[in-house]
């Protein structure tokens, strides 16, 4: 083996150590770099969850609680005897918020007066102040006044929020509310003339300025338990909405 | 000399800007993303008042868009992955502007939900629309900037070998 020989075998080992060395270091850079986006990716993932789990709804429980439609509009839902603690929730037919509050809590309010663990109030209220979501809720309003059995009334409210127009047209027409009375079982024979000559709406206008300004809402949906307003992350969190309910009974 | 001095000026001061960029984006995600995190169903009903998704979709994305702007926020600041979290960063802007345009051009009047709150605006208030797909526009150039000049100064990709972005890979390509 000449000098030269080995002076070339020399380089290739250094060379080849070289790339060696390249590749390892390129692997160790994807390894890491891949390592960095599955954890990126797993705390998206958990936090969906989170989020999804947070707003689980509940499941429908056995019987509804008795429900009372009072002679103001206010409508209670609780089994005899039980008169706290007691929620309030303040809503809006026409109000976005309120429909998600009824499908994210709805069931939870309910399962909680079945239970005899609260008495719950619903006040349908009219808070928007301009056309076209005023009239909108004004009319739904009026119409759910029309509805005196509680069980047929609590029908019709589940029906309304599932029909809820846009915010920018008119909807809640009166032939669909007079429609939606017929789906929700609604029997009394003065039903249709109710609706149609809406015969309550200047009760639900009063009404909700009277709430309004004594409970002080300043938006819907407002839930009040004993009369202190729930934070929205709260209410729109049946766990946490349940355990706080709970607590207020002890 | 006189045309190489300036140029040599431009480039090293392009990496401080890239950082400048990747700051002020990923504080704002992280802002937003932090503000909508505690109320998923607010962030449902902001995302629903577009009426732009089918509202199965709007609830998921409403569930998963406040935790996505946070985590790609902060890769963005600490500057891991730059050049994938600039590119998931512009496209979310565009997604916003593309929203808020189609809000106005609907005549919705709605807050945009950007920092939380979102939906029906109460009488009296007028949509801001305009300011925000300005500002939200202007956060896709910092986006599309980040995503051309990764990974800038104080990256974390830079001790890491992650320079570069997806440059990692096509290196392996070729050693292979």
């Amino acid at each position: 083996m000449g000098k030269g020989d080995r002076q070339k075998s020399a380089r290739d080992k250094i060379r080849e150590q070289q790339a060696a060395d390249r590749k390892r270091e390129q692997r160790k850079r994807v390894t890491t770099y891949v390592t960095v986006g599955v954890i990126a990716l797993a705390a998206v993932g958990a936090g969906w969850l989170y989020a999804a789990n947070r707003s689980q709804s509940e499941e429908a429980g056995g019987a509804l609680a008795p429900i009372t439609v009072q002679a103001d509009g206010g409508v209670v839902m609780a089994r005899q005897g039980v008169t706290k603690p007691v929620i309030d929730i303040y809503e809006d037919f026409q109000c976005p918020a309120c429909k998600q509050l009824e499908e994210v809590s709805g069931q939870t309010f309910k399962n909680l007066a079945a239970e005899g663990k609260a008495k719950v109030v619903y006040h349908p209220i009219t808070i928007f102040s301009q056309d076209p979501t005023r009239g909108n809720s004004i009319r739904a309003g009026a119409a759910s006044r029309c509805v005196s059995d509680g069980k047929q009334w609590s029908a019709y409210h589940t029906l309304l929020f599932d029909n809820q127009p846009s915010e920018t047209a008119q909807g809640f027409k009166i032939d669909d509310l007079v429609a939606w009375g017929k789906d929700a079982g609604v029997t009394s024979p003065d039903f249709e003339s109710c609706v149609t000559s809406q015969k309550y709406a200047q009760a639900q206008a009063a009404y909700s300025d009277k709430i309004g300004k004594e409970q002080k809402i300043e938006g819907t949906p407002t839930v009040k338990l004993d009369g202190r307003p729930l934070d929205n992350s709260v209410a729109f969190a049946p766990q946490q909405l349940r355990d706080q309910v709970t607590g207020a009974a002890k | 000399m006189t045309a190489s001095q300036p140029s040599h000026h431009v480039r090293a001061a392009i990496p401080w800007v890239t950082t400048v960029a990747r700051l002020v984006l990923g504080v704002v995600l992280i802002a937003a993303g932090w503000l909508k995190i505690g109320n998923p169903s607010d962030s449902v009903v902001a995302v629903k008042a577009y009426r732009l998704l089918p509202d199965s979709i709007a609830t998921t994305v409403g569930y998963g868009l406040p935790i996505l702007e946070v985590v790609v926020g902060v890769l963005l600041v600490v500057g891991l992955l730059t050049r994938v979290a600039g590119v998931i960063a512009a496209l979310l802007m565009l997604a916003f502007v593309f929203g808020i345009a189609w809000a106005w051009a609907n005549g919705l009047r709605i807050d945009c939900g950007c920092f939380g709150g979102g939906g029906e605006l109460a009488a009296g208030q007028e949509p801001s629309y305009l300011l925000d797909i300005v500002r939200d526009f202007g956060l896709v150039l910092l986006g599309a900037w980040t995503v051309w000049f990764p990974p800038g100064r104080f990256a974390l990709d830079s001790p890491l070998g992650l320079a570069g972005g997806e440059r990692v890979l096509d290196l392996e390509e070729e050693t292979a």
